[in-house]
């Protein structure tokens, strides 16, 4: 693939947004609980009081300081993206990979498979799941990358089938090369940009749903996220709670999504033209 | 029904810098004739060809004329622009995968002028449309398919069937030939025939030489832009005037490693102007070939003369400096300085003995700069004397014998330097021709 | 449109038989998920609810949920429309269903359909006139715009109009006890409608502006385009009928893949404007346990989501030929 996107990128002003939110949270999560001025699982404090000096953002219903609050769902839902997103681009990547190296009966299964899964909507095996088994967020996120990897993979798998016919490859097949040789220094490497973008794609759509179950309150109620900030908040809009309470946890997931966004919108601005050649048809 | 472009220029704009696609042409289609536009890539062949039709992009700055039935087209109106588009002048661009548009049948495609333009129902242009196809001979069941689905030689035929199905004066084909066999290309040819018989123009773009010698009537020949020389087509071969059409009828694929011999040399890019200076409107313009050598310290070369002075066979100083315009020599209009190929050898009546033996009697000889010319004969026909005497080794008994019109004999006895490394000889017998003393590295730079 | 696109090929069964299994896949799930739950079903999934239970409803419900029912049971009890009964709301859950997924559609149907026509508008023209200062700014503020969450915007434009201007309701798909005069009732029913509906299709429209815009921007480079302009043909036709119809083909395509995740926005976005919608009504019903509503829920939305998936596969060859050809 292409080597010399690096310059381009640096200079386009999405990507550096994205880049920049991405530092700013990455941080937060990593420091959440050390700059959290409370435990947020606290109670202890005057239920729906204004912000003021010791509550940043005032106290939610339950007595609960917002500001901290804030911080351990900003980490939560960080860590449910990374941890969904990293899996599906694992799957997607090496179950691509295969299938378009190896073709015949096993490029066959595979993608049928990726099709059945594509074709389930992800977002209702996650309510069932969710409502019937209240299983951990980590367990959650798997089962989305299961259900996430079948995109990533048929991008994978076109991008495998053209590296197929490049020189270089068959070169090391003609020297001797095994397959899982080909595979992991010849293909994988090649494919770098594409996992970028798979990844930023993958991210924002975890990080959306984790939310989305959140406020659905399908999550674990004591763990805290911004979706469920934000349903809780809800239920009080008739009081002078929005700008303390409500907005906070939908800007912070705005912001996150948004860089995200950025990134894969950026990359695959940067990326396309050498994509382009490689997507046959339609179905990505 | 004719198509005259005057004194036509185009230069594409990129930023500061802007391209030179096509500079002052000049050329005609007359009625019932065709007129082919030769040259190589880049020499500005299909940028005068969209121009026609009004098809350059934005970034196009044109100056010039061109006259369809001897009225001016004005560009700046595109309203009445599109009136004459399709319907007075069309183009059948050059056969790429997307000519066509893939998502609608050819037969809609072919009609699609007919509704739109000429107002018509539907069913009666498909079937005009349908009508025109299988004049072009393209069968009833290609007609209801998508450009996907057919040939490359259906879908050139597709495309001219909807290039005439409104009858336009003018025809412009842009390279019809280069994909197509031998088959489809005859039918090109039947095209061409048909059309000029209605009295139509029809200007043929292409770099197929064969082609167009043998089916267009009149030719010009482009170089970077400028054209070099209109001339009947027929005559391209037997009597080129511009060095450049001489080559030019010569480059032939299979003399790709002759080239430099019996072709063009070297290599050209693009023509440049330079625009500096543009706050108070005073323009330099400044224009150059951009080549990898150049003269000039700042990496242009020299900004006047001759274009193609640097690849010329017989470019003397004075092509370097001085405008060179496009006159008439002969029945051709010609734009060299030196008023087209001259001779650079000639021997008149020459005849050589050896005691007894009669190696030439009376002989003449003609070269012409640039030109390849091949001595034939038995053994002892006098092909080495005769090439002797050419080449200042060997002395004539009778005759004369003038080197870039200048007499040899005269020229080698009083002036044997400047003449000495004018002319290169290859002799037949290496161990005699080279000292056995001296070693290649001596040798070499020995003249 | 594609003439002969109804002939059935090769890939069309393995279409066919991939949303089968698909389905089936969903209905099994349905079916044997709440078997797995640990302990008494009963007492794992209604015990910490908010709906309590009289003995003789936990006997009816462990009859109904019993190791004996099969899956061919349940699938005719499915067909049959026999959904079991909701606790929660007293109610046979069809009913609840069936009443709450017009809503539903209206909702989600006009937001799609809005955002797709003035996406694509949008995206034609704003391709076409690529690069003029307005058009950056717009393609800008759309990208911003898409990495907005439904739930962010929803609760934004609720703040907005509903709370600070009260120009619209907050809640609600109709005023209850309402006009039943035919026109004043459509124009209630517009009235709810217009904020949930403000929110899917700011949601929605960014993805489908940008997707037509970068897509009518490869189209416009390609040769057809020149021929069409060659050809001396009105602008707004070779904008449309030549190039932005091809444009079309991706932003379709892409649409598919989206669907699933948009199912989610929707859902968030009926809660949040409470909406009387499938939404809200899943909602509820997770809210209080009340597992049958929440199986044919799933179950039933799933379902509904493979077919509108199996249609736009249709949908496909009739916009791109080349597809119905290729093998």
């Amino acid at each position: 693939m292409h080597v010399n996107f690096h310059a381009t990128l640096r200079r386009d002003p999405w990507f550096l947004s994205g880049v920049t939110l991405s530092a700013l949270f990455l941080i937060l999560a990593l420091l959440g609980p050390f700059l959290a001025p409370f435990s947020p699982w606290n109670m202890d404090f005057i239920p729906l009081s204004p912000p003021s000096a010791t509550h940043l953002l005032g106290v939610n219903d339950g007595g609960q300081d917002i500001f901290s609050e804030l911080l351990y769902a900003i980490r939560n839902t960080f860590v449910f993206g990374v941890i969904s997103a990293s899996t599906a681009l694992f799957l997607g990547v090496l179950l691509g990979a295969v299938a378009g190296w190896f073709g015949g009966v096993v490029d066959l299964i595979l993608m049928r498979l990726a099709d059945v899964l594509l074709a389930i909507p992800a977002i209702m095996i996650l309510i069932l799941v969710a409502a019937l088994f209240r299983p951990s967020p980590v367990f959650l996120a798997l089962i989305l990358s299961g259900l996430m990897w079948p995109t990533i993979s048929k991008t994978i798998r076109a991008q495998t089938l053209n590296l197929k016919q490049s020189l270089h490859v068959r070169a090391a097949r003609q020297m001797g090369g095994g397959s899982g040789y080909i595979i992991a220094k010849h293909l994988i490497p090649e494919m770098f940009p594409l996992y970028l973008i798979g990844f930023a794609a993958k991210a924002r759509m975890a990080m959306f749903m984790e939310a989305s179950l959140a406020f659905l309150g399908l999550l674990d109620p004591s763990r805290k996220s911004l979706g469920m900030m934000i349903s809780y908040a809800l239920q009080f809009y008739y009081m002078d709670i929005w700008w303390h309470w409500l907005f906070p946890p939908i800007i912070c997931l705005s912001l996150m999504i948004m860089m995200v966004t950025f990134l894969a919108i950026s990359l695959e601005k940067v990326l396309d033209p050498r994509l382009k050649e490689s997507m046959p048809g339609r179905r990505l | 029904m004719s198509l005259k472009i005057k004194d036509f220029s185009v230069v594409y704009r990129d930023g500061d810098h802007s391209i030179q696609a096509v500079e002052e042409a000049t050329i005609s289609v007359e009625r019932g004739r065709c007129l082919a536009l030769v040259g190589e890539s880049g020499s500005g062949k299909t940028t005068l060809g969209k121009a026609c039709l009004g098809l350059l992009p934005g970034n196009a700055q044109t100056a010039g004329r061109i006259f369809l039935n001897d009225r001016e087209i004005d560009f700046s109106n595109e309203t009445l622009l599109n009136q004459l588009r399709w319907q007075r002048i069309s183009m059948v661009f050059q056969n790429g995968a997307e000519t066509l548009n893939p998502a609608y049948r050819i037969i809609d495609q072919v009609a699609e002028p007919l509704v739109e333009k000429g107002g018509e129902n539907r069913k009666s242009a498909l079937k005009r449309a349908s009508a025109a196809l299988f004049d072009m001979g393209l069968p009833e069941a290609c007609h209801r398919r998508y450009p996907h689905q057919l040939s490359g030689g259906q879908v050139q035929r597709g495309l001219l069937a909807m290039a005439v199905i409104l009858e336009p004066d003018i025809l412009i084909l842009d390279e019809p030939t280069s994909a197509l066999d031998a088959l489809n290309k005859s039918f090109v040819v039947e095209i061409i025939q048909r059309y000029k018989e209605r009295g139509k123009g029809i200007l043929l773009i292409t770099h197929d030489l064969e082609f167009a010698v043998r089916h267009g009537d009149e030719m010009a020949v482009l170089y970077l832009g400028q054209v070099m020389e209109t001339l009947p087509a027929g005559e391209m071969l037997s009597n080129p005037i511009h060095p450049y059409t001489m080559a030019l009828g010569r480059s032939y694929p299979t003399m790709g490693t002759a080239r430099d011999l019996g072709g063009i040399r070297g290599d050209a890019f693009y023509r440049l102007v330079h625009q500096h200076g543009r706050r108070d409107e005073a323009q330099y313009h400044h224009s150059h070939i951009q080549i990898p050598e150049s003269a000039h310290a700042n990496g242009h070369a020299p900004p006047t003369g001759c274009l193609f002075q640097g690849r010329c066979t017989q470019a003397i100083e004075a092509c370097k400096t001085g405008y060179v315009n496009f006159e008439a020599v002969q029945n051709h209009q010609v734009r060299c300085l030196r008023r087209g190929i001259v001779s650079a050898l000639s021997l008149k009546g020459v005849s050589k003995k050896y005691g007894n033996n009669t190696a030439l009697n009376g002989t003449d000889l003609e070269l012409k700069a640039g030109e390849l010319l091949s001595l034939v004969g038995e053994t002892g026909s006098g092909k080495t004397t005769l090439a002797m005497i050419a080449g200042g080794v060997m002395a004539q008994d009778h005759g004369f014998r003038t080197f870039e019109d200048r007499d040899m004999d005269e020229w080698l006895k009083n002036d044997m330097g400047t003449i000495a490394r004018r002319i290169g000889v290859v002799y037949q017998n290496p161990a005699e021709s080279i000292s056995h003393r001296f070693t290649c590295m001596t040798l070499w730079p020995n003249p | 449109m594609i003439r002969n696109a109804h002939k059935l090929t090769r890939n069309d069964l393995g279409l066919v038989i991939t949303f089968l299994i698909a389905a089936s896949v969903m209905t099994w799930l349905s079916y044997s998920l709440p078997r797995f739950l640990p302990g008494d079903f009963v007492t794992a999934t209604y015990g910490s609810s908010q709906v309590t239970l009289t003995a003789e409803q936990e006997a009816a419900l462990r009859d109904y949920y019993g190791e004996n029912e099969g899956f061919g049971n349940y699938l005719l009890r499915l067909v049959h429309l026999d959904w079991g009964y909701s606790y929660g709301f007293q109610t046979p859950v069809s009913a609840l269903f069936f009443s709450a997924l017009p809503w539903t559609i209206l909702l989600m149907g006009s937001a799609h359909l809005i955002s797709m026509v003035i996406g694509f508008v949008a995206g034609v023209e704003a391709a076409w006139r690529r690069n003029r200062p307005f058009e950056k700014g717009l393609v800008g503020g759309m990208t911003v715009l898409e990495g907005i969450p439904e739930i962010c915007t929803g609760v934004i434009l609720l703040f907005v109009f509903a709370l600070q201007l009260q120009w619209f309701p907050a809640a609600g798909a109709e005023t209850a006890y309402g006009e039943k005069v035919f026109l004043a009732h459509v124009l209630d029913v517009v009235h709810h409608l217009t904020l949930p509906l403000c929110t899917l299709v700011l949601a929605y429209f960014p993805g489908n502006f940008l997707l037509t815009r970068n897509s009518m921007m490869m189209v416009i480079m390609a040769d057809y385009v020149n021929t069409a302009r060659a050809k001396g043909l009105p602008p707004l036709r070779i904008r449309y009928v030549h190039a932005a119809r091809n444009a079309l083909i991706p932003v379709v395509t892409r649409f598919g893949m989206r669907l699933a995740f948009m199912i989610t926005g929707a859902l968030v976005v009926e809660k949040i404007n409470a909406y009387p919608g499938v939404g809200t009504l899943l909602y509820n019903a997770i809210a209080a346990r009340d597992l049958p509503v929440i199986q044919v829920v799933v179950l039933m939305s799933s379902l509904l989501i493979l077919a509108i998936f199996f249609a736009l596969e249709f949908a496909y060859r009739l916009i791109d030929p080349r597809i119905h050809h290729a093998r």
